[in-house]
C-alpha cells in the first residue's frame, strides 16, 4: 500500500504511539528492537493506524527512558543499529503507515560529547552549547517542572565550577538556543533522519528552548523564532513532512506555536485530555465543552493532536487547583498512583476496566476535531504496574500472547527490559493480542472496527465542529461537518440510560444513518429529535439527505 | 389498582426533570411573586452549593404559584453550564436551576408536593427547602441545613433561630412544647419554611395520602415535621443565626392557629401509636446554638389581647361547653373577669386547655374548624401572661419560663392520654 501523498496527510491519520524498547525483541535480549517493530507491522497495519509515534530510540545512558539522548545520529545498540532502522522504515512505507520520531531539542543528556566538551574547559569551543552560569539565581521565576524529584533549575557542575540550566532532570542539560551553532546542528540532526525518510517530528518539551531573565522562559518569541526558522528549512527541502509539537500549555499559549501556518503542523491538546476523563466521571460534559471553547481557531492547515493516554502521566497541569484534587481523588486514590502533577496509570486501569467507558472514551477520542493518537496497549486493554518507579509502570512489554513473557521475548524473564504485567485481570495471561485476535467481540477488533469507521471519512480528520447543547447535560453531541458531508455524534458520559432530545431543525429532511451497523434511523423534522442511550452510549450518525 | 390519571407535573417539568437526572443536592425554593428579593436569595443558594457541595450534582427546584413578576426567569437564569458560565465562581459540573408553575393558587402544600416529587424523581440523596422571603439567607446555610443528612445520615435538619423574646408566640407557647411532649424530642422550630431532608423521608412523605384534602396542604411544612416524628426518622437541628423575614403586614391569628394547631391535633390520630409510648424528652443533636433570644424592647397591644380573651370567653361559651372540661371553662371564666394587674392564666391551666381541645378536635365533638378557630381567643389570654411575665426577663428567664411550660405539657401528658382514652 503506497503512502498517500497528500501533504495535509496527518489530518486524517490515526497515530499508535510505540516504545521500541517493549514492544518486540526480535533477538532474546529481553529488549525490544527494530527487526522486533517490523515482525509486528502486519499487527499494527491490520489496527487500521496510518502512522507510527516511536519514542526515543537513540543512543542514552536510559535515565529518562531515551529522552536524555547522548547521540542523534544513532541509533540505541539495544534496539538494533541504524540499517535495522532503515529497513523498518521502509517496511512501514511499504504498508502505508507513516513513521514519526522523537526529537528532544531541548536539552541532552549530561553524557552527550558535546556536553562533556562543554563542561570540560571554560575555553572550549562547545562551552557555549548549553545555559552556563556562576550562580543560581538567574532566571527566578521560572517553575520547576519535576517537583518531585528537583528542587531548582540549575544544578551544579564540579568539573567547571559553575551551574547549568535544565528545565527537566538535572542530568539533561538545557541547550543554548542563542548559539546559532546550536541551531545549525540541531537541524542537521534533523536532516539527517529527513533524508532517510521519516516523515514526522515530535518535538519534545519545545517551551523552554530559550531563556530570558524576567519572563517564566516559556513561550517566549526567541523560542518561535527558533521553530519557525526549523519549518521554513523543512517546507524548503522536505516538503510534505511534519512537526508535532509538545507544549504542555493552556490553548491560548498554544496557539501561537502554530503561527500562520508556519510553525507547526499539529500540536497535542494537554488541557483536553483531563477534561474528558473529568467530564466522565462527573457525568458531565461542561469541562470537555468549556475548554474546546476556549481553545483557539488555528490556521486550516494545522492540526490538533488528540490522545487519552500515552507514555508520561496523565498530566494534571493544565487544570485547576480544584479539578486537581478531583481527579486525584477519583482517579488516584492511592498516592504511588501520582507522580509529579500527575496519575501514572494506564487507559484500562484508570477507567476501572469497564469495556463501555473505555469505548466511549475511544469514540469520543476518535469524532473530536484533531489526529488521535493510541498508545500501544491500550487497544488491548493492558494494565500498569505502579510499583515501577516514575513512569515505568506504563511501559511495560506488550502482551502478545499467554505465553512465556507474553509473546514480547523468548529471554529469561529475570533478563527483560521491565517486568510484563501479571496480575491476574490485566496480566498477560488474561488481556493479550492473541487471545483477542480470536475473539470477535474482544476490545482489540472493536477498536479496529471503530478506526476503520473513523478512517472511511475525511470528516473527522478535518471537519469543522458544531456542539448542540441539548439540555441533558449528560450527553455531549456534536456535528462534524466537511463539505456536503455531515456527521452526528452523540455521546451519553453517564452510567445509566438516558433520553435526550436533540435540536436538529437544520438538518430538517436528513435520515440518519449509523455508521457503525449502517442502519437507518427516522427522518429529522421539525420536533426535537428524540434519542435514548444506554450507559456510555455514543453514536456516530450520518446525515444523508436522499 | 389506578394505572393512568393525571399527572400534577406538567409534561415540560418533566422534560427538564429528565434533562437533570438523578442528583445528590436538591434545593428547593417555592415562590410567588418574589422577583424584588429572590435574586439575592438564590445567587446565594447557588454559592452554597459550591462552597459546600463542589463536587455533587445538585440542582434547584423552583416550584411557582403562578408568579406575574419574571420570579421564574430569575431563578432559571441562575444555571451554570457550558453555554453560562458563572462569571465569578469555578463550577465543576452543570448546575441545573428550573422551574415549574403549578396549576392552583399559591399554596405551600403543592409546592412541596412538587419539590418532592422532584426529589423523588431525580433520586436525590439530601433536599432543602428555603424560602424566598429569608432576608439574610448566607450561603452557610445549605451546608448547615443539607450536611447532617449528605454526610451523617440524618433524614430531617430542622432549624433553630435567635429570634426575639415576644417572636413566635405560638410556637413557643403551644407547637414547640407541644411538639415537645409528644413525640420526645425538643425541636424548636417544627414549623419552618427552611429545612433539610433526606430523599427516603421526601419519598415516604410524598406517597402519604395526604394532598387531596381541598386545604392545598396549609401548615405542610409542620405536617413533615410530624410525620418525620411519627416514623423515628433520625431528625437534628442547626443553628441559623437570627431570623430575618421580609417586612409583610402582622399576620391575623386565626388562619396562623388553623395552620399550626389544626395541623398538630389532626395528625394525632395517626401519630398516636407512637407519641402515646413516649415519655419525657430529649435534645435531638444540635449543630450549633440551640436557641438564641433577641431583647430588644417590642410594642404589643396587651390591653387588646386581655380584652380579646374575655370577649371570647363570654361570647363562645356554649362551644366551650362543648369542648372543655367543667373545671377547666370555669376556672377561664373566674380569669377572664381579672383585671389587667391581677390576669394570670397559668401554664397548667394552659396546658389542660390545649389538651381538652385536642381531645375534643379528635371526638369532632363540634366542627373540627370550629374547635380551633375557638382556641384563638384563649390562646390571646395565654400570650397576655406570657408576655407579662417575661416583660423584663432576661434571655435565660424568658427560656426558663419556656422550658417550665414545656415540663407542664410533659407532666400533663398522662391527662391527654386519659381523655383519649375516654375518647375510645
Amino acid at each position: 500500500m503506497p503512502l498517500n501523498r497528500d501533504v495535509l496527510w496527518y489530518k486524517d491519520a490515526i497515530i499508535y504511539q510505540v516504545h521500541v524498547r517493549t514492544f518486540h525483541d526480535s533477538n532474546g535480549d529481553g529488549i525490544g528492537d527494530f527487526r522486533g517493530l517490523e515482525e509486528k507491522l502486519d499487527y499494527i497495519q491490520e489496527l487500521g493506524v496510518s502512522a507510527i509515534w516511536l519514542m526515543p530510540f537513540f543512543p542514552s545512558p536510559l535515565r529518562d527512558d531515551g529522552y536524555d539522548i547522548a547521540d542523534y545520529s544513532a541509533v540505541h545498540s539495544s534496539y538494533g543499529t541504524l540499517e535495522d532502522f532503515r529497513k523498518f522504515l521502509g517496511s512501514a512505507h511499504d504498508r502505508g503507515i507513516r513513521v514519526i520520531i522523537e526529537m528532544v531539542l531541548n536539552h541532552t543528556s549530561d553524557q552527550h560529547p558535546w556536553f562533556q566538551e562543554s563542561r570540560s574547559s571554560l575555553n572550549n569551543p562547545r562551552r557555549d552549547w548549553y545555559v552556563w552560569s556562576d550562580t543560581d539565581t538567574r532566571y527566578k521565576g521560572t517553575r520547576i517542572i519535576f517537583l518531585d524529584t528537583e528542587t531548582s533549575n540549575w544544578a551544579w557542575d564540579p568539573i567547571s565550577k559553575s551551574f547549568y540550566w535544565h528545565r527537566f532532570f538535572s542530568h539533561q542539560p538545557d541547550l543554548n538556543y542563542d548559539n546559532p551553532a546550536v541551531r545549525e546542528q540541531m537541524w542537521n540532526v534533523m536532516k539527517f533522519w529527513l533524508e532517510m525518510g521519516v516523515d514526522a517530528f515530535r518535538l519534545d518539551a519545545v517551551p523552554y528552548l530559550v531563556e530570558r531573565e524576567g519572563t517564566n522562559c516559556e513561550n517566549l518569541p526567541e523560542t518561535h523564532a527558533v521553530l519557525k526558522e526549523l519549518r521554513r528549512k523543512l517546507d524548503e527541502e522536505f516538503p510534505g513532512r511534519m512537526l508535532l509539537a509538545e507544549a504542555n500549555q493552556w490553548p491560548a499559549d498554544l496557539r501561537p506555536y502554530f503561527g500562520d501556518g508556519d510553525e507547526f503542523h499539529m500540536a497535542f491538546h494537554f488541557p483536553l485530555m483531563p477534561r474528558m476523563f473529568m467530564g466522565l466521571k462527573l457525568e458531565d460534559r461542561k469541562p470537555i465543552t468549556e475548554i474546546l471553547q476556549q481553545t483557539p481557531e488555528i490556521p486550516p492547515s494545522c492540526q490538533w493532536c488528540l490522545f487519552l493516554r500515552n507514555h508520561d502521566e496523565l498530566t494534571l497541569e493544565m487544570v485547576t487547583d480544584a479539578e486537581r484534587d478531583y481527579m486525584y481523588d477519583t482517579y488516584a486514590e492511592s498516592k504511588t498512583m501520582r507522580l509529579n502533577l500527575g496519575i501514572r496509570r494506564r487507559l484500562a486501569p484508570l477507567l476501572d476496566n469497564d469495556r463501555r467507558r473505555i469505548e466511549v472514551m475511544n469514540g469520543m477520542l476518535m469524532s473530536l476535531p484533531g489526529t488521535p493518537i493510541v498508545y500501544y496497549g491500550d487497544e488491548i486493554g493492558m494494565g500498569d504496574n505502579i510499583n515501577l518507579g516514575d513512569r515505568n509502570g506504563v511501559r511495560t512489554p506488550m502482551q502478545w500472547d499467554g505465553g512465556t513473557n507474553g509473546g514480547f521475548s523468548t529471554a529469561v524473564p529475570e533478563r527483560l527490559c521491565a517486568p510484563l504485567i501479571q496480575d491476574p485481570v490485566y496480566g498477560y495471561p488474561a488481556v493479550n493480542v492473541l487471545r483477542q485476535n480470536a475473539s470477535e467481540h474482544s476490545l482489540l477488533n472493536w477498536m479496529r472496527s471503530i478506526i476503520a469507521v473513523r478512517s472511511s471519512t475525511a470528516v473527522f480528520g478535518r471537519g469543522s465542529i458544531e456542539f448542540l447543547y441539548p439540555a441533558n447535560h449528560r450527553i455531549l453531541a456534536y456535528v462534524r461537518r466537511l463539505g456536503d458531508e455531515a456527521v452526528l455524534v452523540i455521546n451519553n458520559l453517564s452510567s445509566t440510560a438516558q433520553a435526550v432530545e436533540l435540536d436538529l431543525r437544520r438538518y430538517k429532511g436528513n435520515i440518519l444513518i449509523e455508521m457503525s451497523g449502517k442502519n437507518m434511523f427516522p427522518r429529522v423534522g421539525d420536533q426535537p429529535y428524540l434519542l435514548t442511550m444506554g450507559p456510555y452510549q455514543f453514536y456516530w450518525f450520518r446525515l444523508r439527505r436522499i | 389498582m389506578k394505572l393512568a390519571d393525571e399527572s400534577f407535573l406538567t409534561d415540560d417539568f418533566l422534560r427538564q426533570l429528565i434533562n437533570v437526572g438523578e442528583v445528590d443536592i436538591l434545593v428547593g425554593l417555592p415562590t410567588h411573586n418574589n422577583a424584588k428579593t429572590v435574586g439575592p436569595i438564590i445567587h446565594t443558594i447557588r454559592s452554597g452549593i459550591l462552597r459546600g457541595f463542589p463536587r455533587a450534582r445538585a440542582v434547584i427546584v423552583n416550584a411557582d404559584g403562578g408568579s406575574r413578576d419574571g420570579t421564574p426567569e430569575l431563578v432559571t437564569g441562575i444555571s451554570i453550564d457550558d453555554l453560562r458560565p458563572a462569571s465569578n465562581l469555578r463550577a465543576l459540573r452543570t448546575l441545573h436551576s428550573i422551574s415549574t408553575r403549578y396549576a392552583s393558587s399559591p399554596a405551600s402544600g403543592v409546592a412541596l408536593r412538587t419539590i418532592l416529587a422532584a426529589a423523588e424523581l431525580l433520586r436525590a440523596k439530601a433536599c432543602v427547602v428555603l424560602s424566598p422571603e429569608s432576608a439574610n439567607i448566607e450561603p452557610e446555610w445549605l451546608s448547615k441545613l443539607l450536611h447532617p443528612i449528605y454526610d451523617d445520615g440524618f433524614d430531617l435538619v430542622t432549624p433553630t433561630y435567635r429570634r426575639h423574646r415576644f417572636e413566635g408566640l405560638l410556637i413557643t407557647n403551644l407547637l414547640y412544647p407541644m411538639t415537645r411532649a409528644l413525640y420526645g424530642l425538643r425541636i424548636r422550630e417544627a414549623y419552618s419554611p427552611e429545612f433539610g431532608f433526606s430523599g427516603r423521608l421526601g419519598s415516604q412523605f410524598l406517597g402519604q395520602n395526604i394532598w387531596s384534602d381541598g386545604t392545598h396542604g396549609a401548615g405542610v411544612e409542620l405536617r413533615f415535621t410530624l410525620a418525620a416524628l411519627a416514623g423515628r426518622y433520625l431528625v437534628c437541628q442547626s443553628f441559623l443565626g437570627e431570623k430575618e423575614r421580609i417586612e409583610r403586614s402582622a399576620a391575623d391569628l386565626v388562619p396562623a392557629v388553623r395552620q399550626i394547631v389544626g395541623t398538630l391535633f389532626s395528625a394525632l390520630e395517626s401519630g398516636f401509636p407512637v407519641w402515646s409510648a413516649v415519655a419525657g424528652s430529649q435534645t435531638p443533636p444540635t449543630n450549633g446554638a440551640e436557641h438564641g433570644v433577641l431583647l430588644e424592647p417590642l410594642r404589643v397591644n396587651r390591653k387588646r389581647l386581655r380584652d380579646m380573651f374575655s370577649t371570647g370567653v363570654a361570647e363562645l361559651e356554649t362551644v366551650f361547653q362543648s369542648i372543655l372540661s367543667p373545671s377547666t371553662l370555669v376556672e377561664l371564666q373566674r380569669i377572664a373577669r381579672l383585671g389587667e394587674e391581677e390576669f394570670h392564666y397559668p401554664a397548667e391551666l394552659w396546658v389542660r386547655t390545649v389538651y381538652e381541645f385536642a381531645a375534643s378536635y379528635q371526638k369532632s365533638v363540634i366542627s373540627r374548624d370550629h374547635i380551633i378557630q375557638a382556641l384563638a381567643p384563649l390562646f390571646r389570654g395565654r400570650a397576655f401572661t406570657f408576655l407579662m411575665e417575661n416583660r423584663n426577663a432576661s434571655g435565660d428567664e424568658v427560656e426558663n419560663n419556656i422550658e417550665a411550660l414545656c415540663l407542664e405539657f410533659e407532666r400533663l401528658k398522662p391527662y391527654l392520654l386519659q381523655l383519649w382514652k375516654s375518647r375510645e
